[in-house]
């Protein structure tokens, strides 16, 4: 058991479906061979199938504390990164070379039915739910290893897992009911979403919470009971896991999206939601309709001149309101590793990989 | 089973060397690794309406000289599996105390711990590795060894060499003793690793020719 955990919340109703979070952690984490086809972060379109494809038809986690059957997802599952003829199409085609993959034809990507969504013109809807391995309080991958190679830290609550041990056996990608874990090929090694850790270390928000612009991701410790995470998930009770059925205990929360609402034939508002509740429950459990309930009241306060603590939590004025005690710039850590260079001592790779991009990048 | 003596071990490094014809193989009893010896209930979950293991025997051969061992092993397998980028591939290993009476099953205790020395179809090599129980094992002592490997008609056949001094987490074996010897086999194309596989039942007596 960790002392303390670290978790973030999700606000669904700001998220833009951007990727911009997507592509921070992916040049900071999975620009390694084997790593073309991962994506620890995803921004996916809901209803749809999700990342890897199907994955909550996977089974996995735990029921009644019993240790469930999963499935094991392929990297086809995820979908094989491929590259695009940018230098062609852009550069040297003048015009007349269409943008397109190198190499086989794909036939199933990390965000293949972005803005799909469900229901009939003019009701049809869709949101986008960014996903990141959830850093469970019970994690199945951590229950599943025959190797004891995945634990989660004491300090912060992190699941970690150690690459000297892990023997790319795979039970993990099993057992994890979020299927947030994948392989790669080229090490042999289960890898997966690290929470940014030598950032979180080091007080600077993980790269895809401090890089969005819509100002989504609330980052903190659960048990702080000034910062931002307790009082979305424990005083408010807006923030939600996602399937809490599979008992995992998810420290990724979630705001569940407000609808808009449906037309009738003649193009009037009805009053009706136009995203089922029973959809909405159907991923975060039977709370998500109270939630909603005490958002539209904040909502309402606010439009009323009253005074809302939740509101003014979500839409946190001040862009480090969000980061709980993680409010450090990301250029603190480059010129920390820089001093630290120059003295000179051993930099940890981690901290390389993840602060020292092209032009200094301040992710 | 016995190590015969033979004056060259070379001569029987492949695995159609002519000096194996020479060599009584004994047929080994293999079951499928109990799934209530699984580590953890996901691994029981998933496995125990699944079939695996469900090799039924294997021959096995051994000579040494004196200075190497080489044990010959030959199963049935339908199509060898290498694992390709993202499967499992087809394994062996035999096993070795290193000192008391370990359990095979349990892959030894802590205190007396089992040597394995473990071929993947993947590879070209095998490793050495010791096991205090299961999901312990590590590399271990470095000792001198080699493998070929063929598949053929229906049968994977290898022939694994080891030195035979061992060392604090290599078994040592000595010509003109008995010790013991066990089995296990990985069947790659129906996913099986680490527990999942097919084992001999118990420990077989293994008479070092003096």
């Amino acid at each position: 058991m960790s002392n303390r955990q670290v978790a973030m919340v999700i606000d669904l109703n700001k998220c833009i479906g951007c990727q911009t979070c997507t592509v921070a952690c992916k040049t900071s984490w999975t620009s390694g061979e084997g790593q073309e086809g991962m994506w620890w972060n995803q921004v996916n379109t809901a209803p749809g199938h999700g990342t890897p494809k199907d994955w909550e038809k996977m089974g996995g986690g735990f029921k009644g504390g019993e240790p469930q059957k999963g499935v094991r997802p392929a990297q086809g599952d995820f979908g094989e990164g491929f590259e695009l003829n940018y230098k062609e199409a852009l550069f040297e085609g003048a015009g007349n070379e269409a943008l397109k993959p190198i190499g086989d034809e794909p036939q199933w990507g990390t965000n293949w039915d972005e803005d799909v969504g469900a229901g009939d013109y003019p009701n049809s809807y869709f949101f986008y739910i960014p996903r990141i391995c959830n850093h469970c309080t019970k994690p199945a991958c951590m229950e599943a290893c025959p190797r004891g190679a995945i634990s989660k830290r004491e300090e912060d609550g992190i699941v970690v897992i150690d690459e000297d041990h892990c023997r790319g056996l795979r039970f993990c990608q099993s057992a994890c009911p979020y299927k947030e874990i994948y392989y790669n090929h080229v090490t042999g090694h289960a890898q997966k979403c690290v929470f940014c850790l030598p950032r979180i270390e080091q007080g600077v928000a993980t790269a895809c919470s401090r890089q969005c612009p819509g100002r989504v991701r609330f980052l903190g410790f659960l048990e702080d009971e000034d910062g931002p995470i307790h009082k979305l998930v424990n005083v408010h009770k807006v923030a939600l896991g996602l399937h809490p059925e599979y008992e995992t205990e998810p420290n990724v929360f979630y705001i569940p999206p407000l609808s808009p609402e449906k037309f009738d034939d003649d193009g009037n508002p009805t009053g009706e939601d136009r995203i089922p509740l029973e959809y909405l429950e159907s991923l975060f459990g039977p709370e998500v309709g109270p939630a909603l309930e005490r958002i539209k009241q904040g909502r309402a306060d606010k439009q009323a001149g009253r005074p809302s603590d939740l509101m003014d939590t979500l839409i946190s004025k001040n862009f480090l309101d969000l980061f709980g005690p993680f409010t450090n710039h990301p250029r603190e850590i480059e010129r920390i590793a820089t001093e630290l260079e120059r003295e000179p001592v051993i930099v940890p790779p981690s901290i390389e990989i993840a602060y020292r991009g092209p032009g200094g990048s301040s992710q | 089973m016995r190590s015969v003596k033979v004056t060259a071990i070379a001569d029987y490094a492949a695995t159609t060397a002519a000096g194996w014809h020479q060599i009584f193989a004994e047929t080994v009893e293999m079951v499928p690794a109990p799934v209530e010896m699984q580590p953890n209930g996901f691994i029981q979950a998933n496995w125990q309406d699944r079939p695996y293991g469900q090799l039924t025997s294997l021959k096995a051969q051994s000579v040494h000289d004196g200075t190497s061992i080489a044990v010959r092993l030959r199963w049935a397998s339908e199509k060898p599996e290498t694992g390709g980028r993202e499967g499992f591939p087809d394994g062996a290993a035999i096993a070795f105390p290193i000192t008391g009476e370990p359990v095979l099953w349990t892959m030894g205790t802590e205190d007396e711990p089992v040597q394995f020395i473990q071929w993947q179809a993947m590879k070209n090599k095998i490793r050495s590795v010791v096991a205090w129980g299961i999901g312990s094992s590590v590399p271990g002592s470095p000792v001198s060894e080699s493998v070929t490997a063929g598949w053929s008609q229906g049968y994977w056949t290898i022939v694994m060499l080891r030195t035979l001094a061992g060392g604090p987490e290599a078994a040592t074996l000595q010509p003109g003793t008995e010790t013991q010897i066990g089995f296990a086999v990985w069947n790659g194309s129906n996913e099986e690793r680490a527990g999942i596989k097919a084992v001999s039942v118990d420990w077989s007596p293994l008479t070092i020719e003096a």
